[in-house]
């Protein structure tokens, strides 16, 4: 597949620079390990909480970090579509015989987040169960948080395709939902949680899929599965539409 | 053959016109220029004739295709090279990403790597392409974006103001590649730029635009001769005349020994005015030449359209 | 602007720079909000889990703690140690030199203007917030004076992060060094869990180091602690980073006039 050999090429480039990558990896490793000794410590002064203790946020985050990883480490892009559009990049994807969203979102590996790449399965490993059912819920549990972030992440940063701008609002939805997924989700109240089973999806990145962990559940895999398709249909789809929009010039770009 | 042919093209945003009704047709093996100031138009209409934008008014079709309908399958035929953006991956070399399009444009292992070592011997850059994009200057940047857009053999390049930031040095050298280019492969070439020397030594013909219309199109020599009859004469006296009238010639400057002289040949022509000036000065040194390009498009631009 | 210091106006600049980017600082306070409601959610678990109390913090209390903590470390820029880092690097900062006046206080009152006005913003709407969801402060007076200490603390890290920008170009990375920075902040700063919820030793030394004074301070003030030593604590942190800062400009200087150019 020709999106495949784009992708090789993003991760050689990415490789180029030896000592650059594992400066950021390293870099980011030690930031993910802060968030390990905070939640080692707070579980140590407060204790279990509502049926949670350390190991259990543990593989939550360790969810959190392997779906961070290939969402937005692997396809770096992804969170960048607004920026691309904004600078005009988006007309040398359309110059190009391929299909502009896969191109775009293969083009670029993201050296700073792919460190969460390699302490994800780490932690993991430590803090899991050990058995074959838990690694078969967590890959398929991570396949299905990477969707929705990278669907969710392609949706909000179509909405430069429409209304123009530089797609700030894709570095701040970004950042909002990874905030909101490094927490359990037992700890909200109503209001919030609805808010992130629908316009910041956390819910669908570590919760359910934590929860199956701990639990699995026949129809809560299938609601992950649904949220999963349903993300990534809405993402093509609004970045399509918007491309549409693109091409009637309603966006005055700096190009 | 016409390769591009643009009838009525039109393209407003909101209020503004952007494009209005722009008609011109290209033929194949040509080497346009499609100038105009910042604001002009020349963008949108580039967009629009290679699909990224759809007219809100008229047609146009490039080899056969209507461009915002048939996008992908005019993209194997078209190349396209913006001046300031680059399609090479920067950590990697330019062969790396030349076999990635050879893959794209669904071309064979072996078939890219023939055309890959030709494109290297016609745009001197064989030497370049096993460097990593990051050490390369801009001129040799440049160069090898050149073979990058070109690698799928299309019959038209499409080049959005190619030589912007390049030195003077490397300037001639880019131009004089998009002419072997032209010679060499019958490639269309189709450029936007602001340079008035890609103009004069690239380009044919020229369309110039202005305010989302066509102001002018015909052959680059023929613009140069027909819009402004004006010739300057730049002469070296070997006394200093003090006080130098000639009929039909305007004083543009006298210091010392030398002077400045504009002639429009309408009202007397240059032969009569040279045989004045040698007859009654003492003329050490003498040179004619036609004004500057620039001054011939800036007085383009004031115009009304064709 | 006749009775302004060139810091007087460098500062004021800076304040108005951030009043002239509305949709930056709104970008900013959004995400303070989220961090608020997320921590104030975690929290609220852990004390529902221990009988709604935790080292010596009750809800209010707590929650108090956690806004005026997170919005004294609002203000800084975030890349400020690579900045000066790459200034330092690039010689921006020698040249800068030539002027007559303190290049470190110059560029240090600069960023303080914009700082500030974020913390403001942020802790008029987080107080706000507050007395909604918890109510009243156990100290009126503290949480008053959590507003200074937030500023102080604020002023604190900028200072700080200057100086830090010199190891930053000297010894590490620019980006690592800020990288670990922040991490310090988060975890020695009590913004992630309050000092005394840390193992004993750690959190006392946490406490006494100068992270504590940028932004559990504050909180601990929001808290109800009216404790003086705390600003004590602020204004001697504050005194050894400006030296350090000076010091380390100083040096900038001096590499330029060797290397020359």
């Amino acid at each position: 597949m020709r999106v495949a050999r784009v992708f090789r090429l993003a991760v050689a480039d990415a490789l180029a620079n030896r000592r650059s990558f594992y400066v950021q990896v390293i870099a980011m490793a030690i930031n993910d390990l802060t968030w390990v000794i905070f939640w080692l410590l707070f579980f140590n002064a407060v204790g279990n909480v509502r049926g949670w203790n350390g190991d259990d946020v543990l593989v939550l985050f360790s969810i959190l970090l392997t779906s961070a990883g290939i969402a937005l480490g692997l396809l770096g892009n992804s969170r960048k579509l607004g920026q691309l559009v904004a600078d005009g990049e988006i007309d040398a994807a359309l110059a190009l015989p391929l299909d502009p969203l896969a191109f775009l979102l293969a083009r670029r590996v993201d050296t700073a987040l792919l460190g969460d790449l390699a302490m994800g399965p780490l932690l993991f490993a430590y803090a899991s169960d050990h058995t074959p059912e838990s690694l078969a819920i967590y890959l398929g549990g991570v396949a299905c948080a990477s969707v929705v972030l990278v669907g969710f992440l392609v949706t909000i940063s179509s909405l430069t395709l429409f209304f123009g701008g530089r797609g700030e609002q894709a570095d701040l939805g970004f950042q909002a939902i990874l905030i909101m997924a490094s927490y359990p989700l037992d700890i909200f109240g109503g209001q919030v949680k609805l808010v992130l089973f629908t316009l910041i999806p956390a819910a669908f990145v570590t919760g359910l899929p934590t929860s199956l962990l701990r639990d699995f559940d026949p129809a809560t895999a299938l609601a992950l599965l649904a949220a999963a398709i349903g993300f990534a249909s809405l993402g093509v789809g609004l970045f399509r539409l918007g491309l549409r929009r693109y091409a009637s010039g309603a966006v005055w770009t700096q190009a | 053959m016409v390769v591009i042919d643009a009838q009525a093209l039109a393209k407003r945003f909101g209020d503004v016109e952007a494009v209005q009704s722009i008609t011109f047709a290209v033929e194949a093996g040509e080497r346009l220029a499609y100038i105009g100031p910042n604001g002009a138009g020349k963008s949108t209409s580039i967009k629009m004739l290679t699909g990224i934008l759809y007219p809100t008014g008229g047609t146009a079709t490039v080899l056969g295709l209507v461009p915002w309908r048939q996008r992908r399958q005019l993209a194997h035929r078209i190349g396209t090279l913006f001046g300031q953006r680059s399609q090479l991956w920067f950590q990697l070399s330019p062969r790396e990403t030349l076999a990635l399009l050879g893959r794209i444009y669904r071309l064979s292992g072996g078939e890219t790597a023939r055309r890959i070592a030709s494109l290297g011997e016609l745009l001197d850059a064989t030497e370049l392409f096993d460097r990593p994009v990051r050490t390369l200057s801009l001129g040799e940047r440049m160069r090898c974006e050149l073979a990058a857009s070109v690698l799928h053999e299309p019959e038209i390049l499409f080049l959005d103001e190619p030589t912007i930031g390049l030195d003077l040095v490397a300037k001639a050298r880019f131009r004089d590649l998009i002419l072997r280019l032209n010679e060499e492969r019958a490639t269309t070439i189709f450029l936007t730029s602001h340079d008035v020397s890609d103009i004069e030594q690239v380009a044919r013909r020229v369309i110039v635009i202005n305010h989302g219309q066509l102001i002018y199109d015909d052959r680059v020599s023929r613009m140069r001769r027909d819009l402004l009859r004006t010739r300057l004469i730049d002469v070296r006296f070997e006394t200093p005349p003090g006080e130098l009238a000639i009929d039909g010639a305007t004083l543009v400057k006298l210091s010392g020994p030398g002077a400045k002289l504009e002639v429009d040949t309408e009202q007397r022509s240059i032969r009569a005015v040279l045989d004045d000036l040698l007859d009654r000065y003492d003329v050490a040194d003498i040179s004619v030449t036609e004004p500057p390009l620039e001054d011939v498009i800036t007085h383009i631009y004031g115009q009304a359209p064709a | 602007m006749g009775g302004l210091t060139p810091y007087g106006v460098a500062f004021t600049r800076g304040v108005l720079r951030a009043l002239s980017r509305p949709g930056d600082l709104a970008v900013r306070v959004g995400f303070y909000l989220i961090i608020l409601i997320v921590t104030s959610a975690l929290w609220r678990a852990a004390l529902d889990a221990n009988d709604g109390e935790l080292a010596g913090y009750d809800r209010v209390a707590l929650f108090w703690y956690v806004a005026a903590a997170q919005a004294a470390q609002l203000g800084p820029r975030p890349r400020t140690i690579e900045e000066v880092g790459d200034e330092i690097g690039a010689g921006t900062v020698a040249v800068q030199m030539l002027r007559p006046v303190s290049v470190v206080g110059l560029r240090i009152a600069s960023e303080l203007g914009e700082a500030m006005l974020r913390v403001v913003v942020a802790f008029v709407i987080a107080a706000a917030g507050m007395l909604v969801t918890v109510g009243a402060p156990h100290s009126t007076a503290g949480a008053l004076l959590s507003l200074p200490a937030a500023l102080l603390g604020c002023t604190l890290s900028v200072t700080a992060q200057h100086a830090c920008g010199g190891i930053a170009f000297w010894l590490l990375d620019a980006r690592a060094t800020w990288f670990l920075w922040s991490k310090l902040v988060f975890l020695l700063g009590g913004l992630l869990i309050p000092l005394e919820l840390l193992p004993d030793g750690i959190g006392n030394v946490a406490k006494v180091l100068p992270w504590a004074s940028m932004t559990w301070v504050p909180g601990r003030l929001a808290s109800g602690d009216l404790d003086p030593l705390l600003i004590g604590l602020q204004l001697v942190w504050l005194l050894i980073a400006a030296v350090l800062a000076a010091g380390v400009f100083a040096l900038g200087e001096r590499r330029l006039q060797v290397v020359g150019g």
